[in-house]
């Protein structure tokens, strides 16, 4: 250890304000959450919250909005936050494109379709049965998309390709709600990307893939580093392309199915925060995943927090925020990109 | 003598494509032959229905209404024509509208509803419709629909040409745009009442079956005031497509022209979504299907696609209507069916 920071003082340096930053980031998402628990269609002060937390009376009304709505859901924006700005650090990572995302690339709406289809057509559907759908139609939308975009994958192309799986999967799903009225004013809340303190519950089916996800992304660390440089350069280093790639689209399936079936499809996070985290850190993926994955936490909470004070005492969907936030960054990084 | 040789040559073997407004034999058989498939399947879509007639009959009521019997004259001239109607009308506007965006983009896979416009114009409508039913007189909501579909397009020729214009960043704008109204439409489609939540979904799909003989008198005249200046500027598109420097040493100067262009292609695509609803994949399949018979030669092929367009919607929205009847599923939402996949064969192609 000593003989690594004699030979490269700068980089140890590095490593102290990148370990920095994340402390930093922390803070904020501890403030972000703090504010996320005391704002709301009733605003509570931060010594109730602190007992609630530490000392919880379930008499207390005030308390128990803390513990029983206001906690649950925002541990359900921390985990989807994180997980689609995972699975878009991957996607734009092995794609090579800096416009992938998730929603975009239309694998939340193929997901949404499968689940929808589950929901209404299949008899003795049980509910520990949607992320199952989930994963099954991301990954469907998934290799469709890729295919589509054929082998010189240029980012246009794959959004382009992304469009047309949205539309199709869009429009299947509308005529199976036409079909079916009811599901309809069942689901048209969770369509557009809604967190609600219910979704403590649907965490519980989808936490060990999550879990599991999260912590293998992690692995590809090293090979994702290598595949920066180039594919030839990641294979005379030894990493294993197919292999790369078809890890990282398991994740990325099995990340954007996960928060599909908890909370609807939820569009750009993935797409904005790789990009706000490689503005801290330039290219080293563990810590850029570890950015993300703060980073998207954040978004997350606070667009909650958006999109449940704008309107008090109503409630705007987190996805219709995200997408208002996610599209004008879209647009600029078009604009920015493109001579 | 080497010098004359020379001029003369060029001008007589390559003549640029197109220059000229010329119809090959061809071309008539073609626009003949979709003419009469139109009619036929516009009587077709008349006989069909919940209450069903043969196509004698409803060939007859359409011809010469005073010899049938007045029921069925009655069903086919106050429900069904006007839809059908309606349907040719808006499917020839957007195929218009998208061979002009494809030939300005000079991209074969731009369309209205890719880029933005629709969204722009059924964001419009969604707000006259659930945040302030009853503002706005229902024979006025085209033209609500219009200014909404004008001012995204403007948005997007802004922000895709602040650093000069180009193809791809205009489609690609389109997208971002579209998903941002996307958002919006969702959220009063989430916060709305639910009654005119699913009248505005319906319509929202693309769908025909509240069409009245007013709203087809509107469409024809937007057909007609848009439609023939974009014919008569075939000669540009013609240019267009072959690249803005062979443009403009003919002529054509791309900076002036393609505005006036875009002006048409917006107004033909915000007349559609107002009488129809967002038709998304019209605008991009029925261009194509129509340079398989004739061309680039916009003089032949902007007619021919509007044939498409009518055809497509048209085959839409009489099955959607017939094939899980009495449940109507909207004619865009057929079409999508069909087209998303289109568009995906279309992509795989295009290397």
């Amino acid at each position: 250890m000593s003989v690594a920071i004699t030979q490269n003082p700068a980089r140890s340096s590095l490593t102290a304000i990148r370990l920095t930053g994340i402390i930093g980031l922390l803070l904020l998402l501890a403030v972000a959450a703090f504010l996320h628990l005391s704002l709301g269609a009733k605003s509570l002060d931060w010594s109730t919250i602190w007992q609630a937390l530490t000392a919880y009376d379930p008499q207390d009304s005030d308390q128990s909005i803390v513990r029983e709505i206001r906690q649950s859901r925002l541990i359900v924006a921390l985990v989807v936050g994180a997980a689609l700005a995972v699975a878009g650090v991957l996607m734009q990572a092995v794609s090579n494109n800096p416009l992938a995302d998730p929603g975009l690339l239309g694998i939340n709406s193929g997901a949404a379709f499968f689940v929808v289809g589950g929901l209404l057509m299949l008899p003795g559907t049980q509910h520990h049965y949607l992320p199952l759908y989930a994963f099954a139609g991301a990954a469907f939308a998934a290799v469709l998309v890729l295919l589509l975009s054929g082998r010189q994958q240029s980012p246009e192309r794959l959004v382009l390709a992304g469009v047309a799986v949205t539309a199709l999967f869009g429009a299947m799903t509308a005529i199976l709600l036409i079909v079916d009225q009811q599901g309809l004013d069942k689901l048209r809340h969770w369509l557009t990307g809604a967190i609600g303190a219910s979704d403590l519950k649907k965490l519980d089916w989808v936490w060990p893939y999550l879990a599991a996800a999260l912590v293998l992304s992690f692995f590809l660390t090293r090979s994702l580093n290598a595949y920066h440089l180039g594919e030839r350069a990641a294979a005379s280093l030894g990493v294993n392309i197919r292999l790369l790639k078809l890890g990282s689209l398991v994740l990325v399936v099995v990340l954007s199915g996960s928060v599909v079936a908890v909370a609807g499809p939820i569009g750009f996070v993935g797409l904005v925060v790789p990009h706000m985290a490689r503005l801290l850190v330039r290219s080293h993926y563990g810590w850029l995943l570890l950015y993300s994955l703060l980073l998207g936490a954040l978004l997350l909470v606070s667009a909650d927090l958006a999109a449940r004070i704008v309107v008090r005492p109503f409630e705007i969907n987190t996805g219709i925020v995200t997408a208002l936030v996610g599209a004008p960054v879209f647009i600029a990084l078009v604009i920015g990109r493109m001579k | 003598m080497s010098l004359l040789s020379f001029t003369a040559q060029p001008l007589h073997l390559t003549p640029l494509p197109g220059i000229s407004l010329r119809i090959r034999a061809r071309d008539l058989f073609w626009l003949g032959f979709f003419s009469a498939l139109l009619l036929a399947v516009l009587v077709w879509s008349a006989a069909s229905g919940s209450y069903s007639l043969s196509m004698a009959q409803s060939w007859q009521a359409l011809v010469s209404p005073e010899t049938e019997p007045k029921r069925i004259v009655r069903v086919l001239w106050e429900f069904r024509l006007p839809r059908i109607l309606a349907a040719v009308l808006c499917g020839a506007a957007l195929a218009i509208a998208g061979v002009m965006l494809q030939s300005i983009t000079r991209n074969a896979l731009a369309s209205p509803g890719l880029i933005g416009v629709e969204a722009g114009a059924s964001v419009t409508l969604l707000i006259c419709v659930i945040l302030l039913p009853g503002l706005i007189p229902v024979f006025w909501l085209p033209v609500g629909a219009m200014a909404g579909g004008f001012a995204v397009a403007g948005l997007i020729w802004l922000l895709s040409s602040a650093r000069g214009y180009s193809p791809v960043r205009l489609i690609l704008v389109g997208v971002g745009i579209t998903s941002m109204l996307g958002a919006f439409s969702e959220m009063l489609i989430t916060y709305g009442d639910i009654e005119l939540v699913e009248s505005a979904l319906m319509w929202l799909g693309g769908s025909l079956h509240q069409v009245s003989w007013e709203q087809v008198q509107v469409m024809t005249a937007w057909l007609v005031l848009a439609g023939i200046p974009a014919w008569l500027g075939f000669r540009q598109l013609n240019l267009l497509r072959l690249g803005d420097k062979v443009a403009l040493s003919r002529g054509v100067d791309n900076r002036k022209v393609i505005p006036w262009l875009l002006l048409l292609s917006v107004a033909l695509t915000s007349a559609a979504v107002a009488t129809a609803g967002t038709l998304t994949f019209v605008g991009l399949m029925a261009p194509h299907m129509a340079r398989r018979f004739c061309g680039d030669r916009h003089g032949v092929l902007i007619p021919l696609a509007g044939l498409m367009g009518a055809l497509l919607v048209l085959l839409g929205d009489t099955l959607g209507r017939t094939l899980l009847a009495p449940l109507q599923l909207p004619a865009g939402l057929v079409i999508v069916l069909v087209g998303a996949p289109y568009f995906i064969v279309l992509m795989s192609r295009a290397r």
